[in-house]
């Protein structure tokens, strides 16, 4: 019925709350931030486009710029239990340590709630919460879809070029993007609505 | 010393096999020349052999992947095109899809050699190719690849292994094919409307459409057929660039149907005529498909006999029968009784098709059991189910009494009486068709009219056989049981199934429509009922010589203000548009400087929902709401939640309902009684926007 199909996220439209533990084992929930810009970020430790933005570092950059900003940035793992890139508290801390990442949490939604409430697809899929709880940005972190690390070279950064609308208290100029990536290692019961 | 060498051996020859992972696409450029002469055009492909389990991606990846890129390194003057895409294939990743290709491919890329390229010449086209390969990882790869071309005078010789290949795979790559398409937005889904010569005929059975750009629908989700007479139509779930109320210039794309596939590119207006109104194309490998009209209509004879068994239908056949068993010796009054019934079913049967044929023209998405879709008549079949099970308790008759039930056989009211059983025998049995004959309707529907209507036909012919059989057959006749005491037995235990089919009905019901809804029907079967009980009681006042006329009247009334409650329309717009309360938005809201009302509320709470209908809903609060301004926060308490109980134990309360109105010149909000009227709540809204 109704109530068990969740609608894709609108822009514009407050985001779905949710809670999860992060790995340090307290609970999170967007809630929590309300007032502040939240970015979440979805990630693979074994995926080739999350590859690219850490292992190139400029994905590290842009966490560290919205963390001065005082944005909340949020790393997401949905990947299920049993998939090669599960994320329990251990491997998800082991994983941070080595890229070096600087997110406020990273959030374990090996159940895939948060991503099926999001319709988050691939690694890296990025959405931004504004102050007020409404998602102003989905979508890809830059405009080249590729695995090639030169492709970063003369990229558009869709999610830095949103970060800085919404510091200079404009709209978000380009609010949703195609997002591109490796598919999400979603449970097999997992629907997506 | 020797030590050391070793290990430097060792070393060297260990690192090649590290930077060397195992590929899992074997590339190579295949020509389908053998040479090529000065500015001739020639196609060479991109040759990928893909590990088992493994696939590269379509020019559009779908949800996630990336396509195969092809970088060329070619003499001065030389010229390759893009890749020419073979149709992909879906690749579903869990909830997500994919487009790619499996097993071996070949991507063709035109080549032409410059008019000075100099015969006798051999030149080396370079390439890089760069492809994502994924399996249940991904896994980048890319690849060097290098052909040797000759240069010869006039066109060479076919490549004998790789020209038919790369023939075959231009001759199968989607093509335009002066297709019509148009494309509309509906809510989350969008039309996407396509005819032509190429697809008129087509079987539109597993179509499917490709889009070229990965914004335009959400790739995982089915996508339902509508099929026309020159086309058809594909309801797909629009993607990220219908966010925002916005929609693209054009949805570009291959459209996979009928073992072809063709380029489209579809603008945003109306449907081109002719690509919708024949209903879905049939399953493949369902048994429907095979089906020819003869064996269809067969089993559309042996379903309509089954009919007759069913719990909605049988009381009333069997009622029916023992009264004609009463007059086995009036053979000819029997007959003409049990024809009437035929044609009374045969015609409801017909004339059910008839609407179901034409409603499916025009286009509305439907099947059998669609008049089950309508929530007021479900209602209105419960009722009518409850009705008839209570008249077999015996709570009132209808015309003739029962001891006079066969009295009137041969007159002309008994006739009409027939014809009216076996219309309402079909009407009654469609409850119970929908499950039973759904594929076999289903399949009829996507035909021709006349074989829908001969499969129809068959139908009612099966269903009324029984019945006009036994009128037929003396034999058979005498040898049903002689009407007596033991049928009033049999009739009240018949009732038992009608009540069922009334309570399966309320199910149904339950499930389509809200608790509202619900609580309507319960409160049209009291009336139902108590009209059923006045009305006997007048029938029994009316056999002793009384007037009963207050009774026959109240009766009367009751039933109408039954069948009224369920059939009324409830206004659509009735409840006032609010938002999920949170205490973010509402200090937004109040920072906005608007007068904020809440309402603390929950669906099992009956004040609540008294309160809505009465006060809030109205018509008198929604323009005080719209001259105020006023945001409608509701924070509902239908399932626990710890911040909304904080919220009401913070203004003193255990539980809803509670009603806050919050006014522009801050403080606290004002708490309104808990039973509302619309003047209460327009004169606080007033209040509140009052700086």
């Amino acid at each position: 019925m109704a109530g068990a199909v969740q609608a894709a996220p609108q822009i514009n439209a407050p985001a779905p709350d949710f809670q999860a533990m992060d790995a340090d084992g307290h609970p999170r929930a967007l809630r929590d931030f309300a007032g502040k810009t939240v970015v979440l970020e979805w990630i693979s430790s074994d995926c080739p486009y999350t590859a690219k933005h850490y292992d190139s570092g400029t994905m590290q950059k842009l966490q560290k710029a919205a963390r001065k900003q005082g944005v909340v940035w949020l790393t997401l793992s949905s990947a299920a239990p049993g998939r090669a890139d599960y994320f329990t508290p251990q491997a998800a801390k082991a994983w941070e340590a080595k890229v070096h990442g600087a997110p406020a949490a990273v959030l374990l939604d090996g159940d895939g709630r948060i991503g099926r409430a999001y319709g988050a697809k691939v690694t890296p899929h990025m959405f931004i919460i504004d102050g007020a709880g409404q998602l102003v940005y989905m979508g890809g972190i830059d405009d080249r879809p590729y695995a090639d690390p030169s492709s970063l070279k003369g990229a558009k950064p869709y999610v830095a070029l949103a970060l800085a609308d919404l510091k200079a208290g404009r709209p978000v100029a380009i609010p949703v993007t195609a997002p591109y990536g490796c598919s999400i290692r979603y449970g097999a019961a997992a629907g997506f609505q | 010393m020797r030590l050391l060498t070793a290990l430097f051996v060792a070393l060297t020859m260990a690192l090649p096999a590290a930077a060397q992972p195992v590929k899992h696409v074997q590339a190579e450029l295949v020509a389908e020349a053998q040479g090529i002469a000065p500015g001739q055009t020639i196609h060479v492909a991109l040759r990928q052999q893909i590990e088992k389990g493994w696939h590269t991606y379509w020019r559009n990846s779908g949800d996630s992947g990336e396509a195969t890129r092809i970088a060329w390194t070619l003499p001065a003057g030389w010229q390759a095109s893009g890749f020419t895409w073979p149709a992909p294939r879906r690749l579903p990743v869990g909830p997500l899809m994919n487009y790619g290709y499996e097993g071996e491919v070949l991507l063709p890329v035109a080549i032409t050699a410059p008019a000075a390229a100099k015969p006798g010449q051999t030149v080396q086209l370079a390439a890089k190719a760069q492809f994502l390969v994924c399996a249940e990882i991904c896994v980048p790869e890319d690849a060097s690849l290098t052909l040797a071309l000759p240069v010869a005078a006039g066109p060479a010789p076919a490549d004998p292994k790789w020209a038919p290949a790369i023939a075959q795979t231009l001759a199968a790559a989607p093509k335009p094919a002066g297709l019509a398409a148009a494309f509309q937005p509906h809510g989350t889904t969008v039309a996407l409307a396509v005819t032509g010569p190429a697809i008129k005929a087509a079987d539109k059975a597993g179509a499917y459409f490709y889009p070229f750009d990965a914004t335009v629908i959400d790739h995982a989700k089915p996508q339902a057929i509508e099929q026309g007479p020159d086309g058809l139509t594909l309801t797909l779930t629009s993607g990220y660039a219908f966010q925002g109320g916005k929609a693209p210039a054009t949805m570009a794309g291959v459209l996979a149907v009928g073992g072809k596939a063709y380029e489209i590119s579809a603008g945003p207006s109306a449907p081109p005529s002719g690509a919708s109104g024949l209903g879905p194309p049939p399953f493949k490998g369902d048994v429907g498909a095979s089906l020819g009209l003869a064996t269809a209509a067969v089993f559309a004879l042996i379903g309509g006999l089954i009919l007759n068994l069913m719990p909605c239908v049988f009381p009333i056949l069997a009622m029916k029968a023992a009264s004609l068993a009463g007059h086995g010796g009036e053979s000819m009054a029997a007959k003409r009784q049990g024809l009437a019934f035929g044609a009374g079913a045969i015609v409801t049967f017909l004339a059910l098709a008839g609407v179901l044929i034409a409603l499916k023209a025009a286009g509305s998405a439907i099947g059998w059991g669609f008049q089950l879709q309508s929530p007021p008549v479900v209602a209105v079949l419960a009722l009518l189910m409850l009705a008839v099970a209570l008249n077999l308790s015996g709570l009132f008759e209808v015309g003739t009494s029962l001891q006079g039930a066969g009295s009137g056989l041969a007159s002309r009211s008994g006739l009409a009486g027939a014809f009216f059983t076996g219309a309402l025998a079909v009407v009654v049995a469609a409850p119970c068709t929908a499950p039973f004959m759904g594929p076999a309707l289903g399949w009829a529907l996507t035909q021709t009219p006349a074989a829908a209507l001969t499969v129809f036909l068959a139908l009612g012919v099966g269903f009324a056989a029984p019945f006009v059989l036994v009128a037929y057959a003396p034999g058979l006749l005498s040898r049903l049981p002689r009407p007596g005491a033991w049928m009033e037995t049999f009739r009240k235990a018949l009732a038992f199934p009608m009540y069922g089919a009334a309570a399966w009905l309320t199910w149904v019901l339950a499930q389509q429509a809200g608790p509202e809804d619900l609580a309507r029907l319960f409160g049209a079967a009291v009336l139902t009922a108590m009209s059923g009980w006045l009305f006997g009681m007048a029938q029994r006042r009316a056999a002793q010589g009384g007037k009963p006329f207050a009774l026959d009247l109240s009766a009367g009334l009751l039933a109408a203000l039954a069948l009224a409650a369920v059939v009324w329309p409830q206004d659509a717009a009735a409840e006032l548009t609010s938002e999920p309360y949170s205490p973010v938005r509402l200090a937004e809201l109040r920072a906005e400087g608007r007068p904020v009302f809440v309402n603390y509320t929950a669906a099992w709470c009956v004040s609540c929902q008294v309160n809505d209908k009465v006060a809030i809903s109205t018509s008198q609060v929604r323009s005080a709401f719209a001259r105020h301004k006023v945001a409608y926060l509701k924070a509902d308490w239908t399932k626990r939640d710890s911040t909304i109980a904080a919220e009401l134990a913070s203004h003193g309360r255990a539980g809803v309902p509670l009603y806050l109105v919050y006014g522009t010149g801050g403080g606290d909000g004002v708490i309104l009684p808990s039973i509302l009227t619309p003047d209460i709540v327009v004169k606080a809204v007033e209040a509140a926007d009052k700086p």
